[in-house]
């Protein structure tokens, strides 16, 4: 149970940050190593690594649903110092979970309303329409959430999180039953449009990669409720590998916006223009997007190739090669500063006589660009 | 059917008697097991022991404390007959505070039950998103264990319908004051009046069919079809 203290709540000496800090905070599960974490008011960090390692446990003590000792501030305020805690509805945050938790013996509507009711930073009206939409929402809004399948309950669970738009958004695997098309398509990219336009404080757990690749710059990793400092992509993903977590074969890449046209997006990657075709997300020109792709839609020519429907080549200078348990080859690409992956069958390998240090064409359609 | 007067009264009685005690229980009932549903201590099986007691004690051993409770020459007795105006034994305020007690249990256990299998996922959730506790109670909860209330609320009424025992420990049979329904067929039976015991016997069990009947249906169409794990089948299932 929760003991609240008057003087709990109210602004402290104890740290100037207006982000979130938390000092020496120790459960059950992690006795020898305190976890500190320091992080900015706004951004959006990862946090992953294998199961039953302490993720749910960390976002739990945050939002002070289970018993801890040490110190929790966010914007100023102590939420919890010692073994006294504020109560979690007054801590300026929102939790998600797996299993939605949806309020039962109401509608989808009912849900959104009561969450967007007891917001500390209400959304416009025609915010919340547009996000209705994007997550595809608006035809279930009367329906009774008893009715509504795994994906679905979880669409509905993330979109009330964000029309309650807390300063500080945990997210526990929250789109774990979604259709991962729908996820890569409209969902991220509408998650990263929206963050950018209402700036909080997110931390995305996820086993899925790609999740945190498209959403996050940097990412916690967790293993035996060991914490670490926030790692940049690459290192996470060596470590997912290492644990065989993940087995992400999509290569994030960044790119300048050039311009968007009728669902056509054109991006500036070195010099070369790239096309990317049904759009979800809004973007001007100069902005940087982040989009995957996946190493399997990725095919390689010696000679550059002619005029094609296949929009998109890439002059790249092949890196290294890596032979994997399927059969096939991981070819590693450069282009642009940038590293990506491309698996191809061995026979190509073999037919086209590949070489390491060798420059080819990368081909790849406008419809692979993922999450953007 | 033919009934008498006294008869009609008596039955005016005890649904007046049912009703109020249901809604009393309801205004308790509600934040008692929500407290308790939320409470994490060993003293929390003492008290839903304490609850469940009028459910197995024999209604006589429950009737005698009570009018022990009510007696004028103790203090307690003194201060309940100040605070009501007049004693409480053999009076229609005493029927309801004893009936209060004799039904706790039929209104507390199926909330309990709704509110252990939905509150604390729930209530994590709404807290979560900056709902305040009371908000939590009647905006979430409530709506979740509707099923459960109807279910609640309907044995309650059933239950006080029935009651006997502890009306004729505390009640006696005043008519129009304590002379419910089960003490006028009892009466008429000692009087060897068949048709009359007949008469209410067979009005008293159409009421209560017709409740529960009525009961089940409620709580089926609360409860949305296709749904799996968030209805609240096992508590309906003491009706059946």
């Amino acid at each position: 149970m929760e003991i609240t203290l008057p003087l709990f709540g109210t602004a402290s000496t104890i740290s100037d940050s207006t982000g979130l800090s938390v000092v020496g905070l120790v459960t059950p599960l992690n006795a020898a190593a305190p976890w500190q974490l320091e992080l900015p008011a706004s951004g959006i960090f990862g946090l992953t690594g294998p199961s039953g390692s302490g993720k749910s446990t960390l976002l739990a003590v945050l939002a002070g649903q289970r018993h801890c000792r040490g110190n929790i501030t966010f914007a100023n305020t102590v939420w919890q110092r010692g073994r006294r805690a504020l109560a979690t509805h007054k801590r300026t945050l929102s939790l998600g979970f797996q299993d939605s938790r949806l309020f039962a013996g109401q509608s989808v509507a009912g849900n959104l309303a009561l969450a967007r009711r007891y917001s500390r930073r209400p959304l416009p009206e025609e915010e919340c329409g547009r996000l209705l939409k994007a997550f595809g929402i608006e035809p279930l809004l009367h329906q009774p959430v008893e009715l509504l399948s795994g994906g679905e309950a979880q669409r509905v669970a993330v979109l009330r999180q964000l029309f309650n738009n807390a300063p500080l958004q945990l997210f526990d695997e929250p789109l774990s039953a979604v259709d991962r098309a729908r996820v890569l398509r409209r969902l991220l990219p509408t998650l990263r449009d929206f963050w950018s336009r209402y700036p909080a404080l997110v931390i995305w757990t996820s086993h899925d990669f790609d999740e945190i690749q498209l959403l996050a710059q940097r990412c916690f990793w967790m293993d035996s409720a060991n914490l670490s400092a926030p790692l940049p992509l690459p290192e996470v993903a060596q470590r997912l590998d290492s644990h065989g977590v993940g087995d992400s074969c999509r290569s994030r890449i960044e790119a300048r916006v050039e311009s968007l046209n009728d669902g056509l997006l054109t991006l500036d990657l070195g010099g070369i223009s790239i096309f990317a075709d049904r759009v979800a997300g809004h973007y001007r020109k100069g902005d940087t997007a982040a989009f995957l792709l996946e190493a399997g839609d990725i095919s390689l020519s010696v000679e550059k190739p002619g005029l094609s429907s296949i929009l998109n080549c890439l002059q790249v200078t092949l890196v290294a090669k890596q032979n994997l348990t399927d059969g096939r080859i991981r070819l590693r690409l450069a282009a642009a500063d940038q590293v990506f992956y491309a698996d191809i069958s061995r026979l190509s390998c073999e037919r086209l006589e590949l070489r390491e240090g060798t420059t080819y064409f990368a081909q790849f359609k406008a419809g692979s660009l993922a999450g953007l | 059917m033919n009934i008498a007067a006294a008869d009609w009264q008596a039955l005016w009685l005890t649904l007046k008697l049912a009703g109020l005690t249901t809604l009393l229980l309801f205004i308790i009932g509600v934040p008692l097991a929500w407290k308790l549903s939320q409470w994490q201590s060993r003293w929390r099986h003492g008290i839903e022991v304490l609850i469940t007691l009028p459910l197995v004690l024999p209604p006589t051993v429950l009737g005698f404390y009570l009018l022990l409770l009510f007696s004028p020459n103790y203090a307690p007795g003194q201060w309940l007959s100040q605070l009501f105006d007049g004693p409480l034994v053999f009076s229609f305020t005493g029927l309801v505070f004893a009936s209060v007690i004799y039904s706790l249990p039929f209104m507390v256990q199926p909330l309990l039950a709704a509110f252990n299998a939905n509150g604390q996922r729930l209530t994590q959730a709404a807290a979560a998103l900056g709902i305040p506790p009371w908000v939590v109670l009647l905006k979430v909860l409530l709506p979740a264990s509707r099923a459960a209330i109807v279910s609640a609320c309907a044995l309650t009424f059933a239950h006080t319908l029935g009651e006997f025992g502890v009306v004729l420990m505390i009640g006696g049979a005043i008519p129009g004051e304590t002379q419910v329904v089960s003490i006028a067929l009892y009466q008429h039976v000692e009087a060897m009046e068949y048709g009359a015991a007949h008469r209410l016997a067979l009005m008293l069990m159409g009421i209560t069919t017709v409740l529960l009947l009525a009961a089940r249906w409620l709580g089926h169409r609360l409860a949305p079809r296709g749904s799996s794990s968030e209805r609240a089948k096992p508590v309906m299932g003491v009706l059946g």
